[in-house]
């Protein structure tokens, strides 16, 4: 192992012609350099994306880790941002008929430590049938909604998409005020008083 | 009588609302802080009494510089003090050592240099902001009022807000913008105590020359901005090329009594009948008679490039730029101001290196 346990800003870490890349680093003169402070990871590039290629292995990916703030025992808040193809949680703060605002708390596995402010358009919501979509019967304020960025949007918002199976509300409560269940791809039950709800569901795992 | 109340109110709101709109912009200096109840605006500093200036027969005796002419004073460096903030450092230049004289006055011979850093973000931009695919800097400096023999105001003052240009600018060629698209971070750093431009005894009239054009200490305060800047800006986890690290070096007189062993290096020549030219590195203001020019490089010393130059005052016995002679002490000064940022990236590096080590250990521990 050439490079160091932890890397400081600037630190070369290795060639470029035997490592990649990855984030936390950048390329300088040939060499990988670390661009924030943390300890250096080194992992096997993912086969799947260069399955074309003639090459039989790709090199390992050099990458430095963001060490997170510790707020308390269990809670630590990193600086993330939301990326094109994540995967987020966000809560619906309000809707009109072409679109859904949301806010966005959790970019992948991390929480954010701000809210990020993300639009889920009336088209972008469901993959088939779009001119039937009514945002009314797909979201609504309060319910918490797994989605994916498609793009990093104007200067306010993130665009989001529910497009897929596993993308849609996951958590919603009813008018009475209940956790609701999902019962089917488009409805959420209150156990309650027994009345169900129209969303755009996610699908369980 | 009730209408003028009247009046008066809602003139007070109008302000109140004035500075929540501008929150993010800077409050003119035009603008009188009427927030707050203010000293004189002249302020006021420890008395000074006429026997130690020496007038009454005894001589009051300046602090000169014991330290080698190319050493630093010792820095203190911590990152991560600030809890609430992203990333923080402190940074403390300790006092130059005394010459082991007891002083007659109460006022201290030299001053230390005390920062504190906080950098906040990156989060998202405010709504208002326009679309930014990089992310936006901003630095704010704020010298405490008692920061320094003369008081300061609340409200940012135009050498303050230079300063924090000249920060911006030695900051922003070092983070990779594009890393962090629409957000925007800000670096909040307050001077607890600044260097002093001179020593107070030239200030009152009692030293032996009156000293020449003020401002030697904003460099030195330059410096260490740049350098706590650059560790808390490590802590908080934003991309950088490299970290960026601020020194210091002048070009002063020193008495020919003091002056030790002919040195290549540093050595300028002679000035007047008993003093010489030197080159220093982290020159203290007020150890120094007379300081003619000073340099301070925001510096990157694993890609040797320079983010951040200012160089100002006037080499003696040249009178251009043009002459070859002067553009050789140029060099020279400004090779001494990396030298002292070479210097000070190693305390920034350890410094840095030691609260990573910590926070992977305390994320080990977590986990188990």
């Amino acid at each position: 192992m050439a490079y160091p346990s932890i890397a400081i800003p600037g630190q070369p870490l290795g060639l470029s012609s035997q490592y990649a890349s990855g984030p936390g680093t950048h390329v300088q003169n040939a060499h990988i350099c670390a661009s924030i402070l943390g300890p250096v990871v080194e992992y096997a590039q993912d086969t799947k994306a260069s399955s074309g290629k003639t090459r039989d292995s790709p090199p390992p990916v050099l990458s430095v880790q963001r060490s997170a703030q510790l707020v308390s025992n269990d809670a630590a808040l990193t600086n993330v941002l939301p990326e094109v193809d994540a995967v987020v949680l966000a809560r619906v703060t309000r809707i009109n008929p072409r679109q859904a605002t949301v806010a966005i708390l959790v970019v992948g596995e991390t929480v954010c430590s701000d809210e990020f402010q993300g639009l889920i358009r009336v088209q972008d919501v469901r993959a088939t049938e779009k001119d039937k979509v009514k945002i009314f019967s797909s979201f609504r304020p309060g319910d918490i909604v797994r989605a994916q960025v498609i793009s990093l949007g104007d200067q306010s918002n993130y665009y989001l998409s529910t497009a897929g199976n596993h993308l849609g509300v996951v958590m919603a409560t009813s008018d009475g005020g209940n956790t609701m269940y999902p019962i089917s791809w488009k409805e959420f039950k209150d156990p309650v008083t027994g009345v169900t709800e129209s969303r755009k569901v996610a699908k369980p795992f | 009588m009730s209408m003028n109340r009247k009046n008066l109110d809602s003139e007070d709101t109008k302000w109140e609302l004035q500075e929540f709109v501008s929150g993010w912009y800077e409050i003119p200096a035009a603008m009188t802080d009427r927030r707050r109840i203010n000293g004189p605006p002249g302020g006021s500093s420890p008395v000074i009494f006429a026997s130690s200036l020496g007038i009454g027969g005894r001589s009051v005796k300046r602090p000169s510089r014991i330290r080698p002419p190319d050493e630093l004073r010792k820095i203190f460096l911590k990152t991560g003090l600030t809890p609430l903030a992203s990333g923080s450092a402190y940074l403390e230049l300790s006092p130059s050592a005394n010459t082991g004289e007891t002083c007659d006055s109460l006022a201290p011979s030299s001053s230390a240099l005390k920062l504190t850093c906080a950098v906040h973000g990156p989060r998202p931009l405010p709504r208002s902001a326009p679309f930014t695919p990089q992310i936006q800097l901003s630095t704010h400096i704020k010298f405490a009022s008692f920061a320094a023999r003369q008081r300061r105001g609340y409200i940012r003052d135009a050498s303050e807000r230079d300063l924090a240009v000249h920060l911006e600018t030695a900051l922003r060629g070092v983070i990779i913008g594009n890393r962090w698209p629409k957000s925007s971070v800000e670096v909040v750093i307050t001077v607890l105590e600044g260097e002093e431009d001179r020593w107070w005894g030239d200030e009152t009239g009692g030293g032996t020359t009156g000293g020449s054009a003020g401002g030697w200490g904003m460099m030195n305060v330059l410096a260490g901005c740049i350098t706590v800047a650059s560790a808390a800006i490590a802590d908080a986890g934003i991309d950088c090329l490299d970290l960026v690290s601020g020194g210091v070096a002048a070009i002063v007189k020193t008495p020919q009594s003091q002056h030790e062993a002919p040195d290549r290096d540093t050595d300028m020549g002679e000035i007047g009948k008993n003093g010489r030219l030197q080159l220093v590195i982290d020159p203290a203001p007020s150890e120094h008679q007379e300081i003619y020019a000073a340099c301070v490089v925001g510096y990157l010393s694993t890609r040797d490039e320079i983010t951040e130059l200012w160089l100002k005052g006037n080499i003696p016995g040249t009178t251009s730029f043009s002459t070859p002679m002067q553009m050789a002490e140029v060099g020279g000064l400004l090779d001494k101001a990396v030298e002292a940022a070479v210097a000070v990236r190693l305390v920034l590096g350890e410094a840095v290196r030691e609260a990573a080590e910590l926070k992977a250990g305390q994320n080990r521990n977590n986990k188990e």
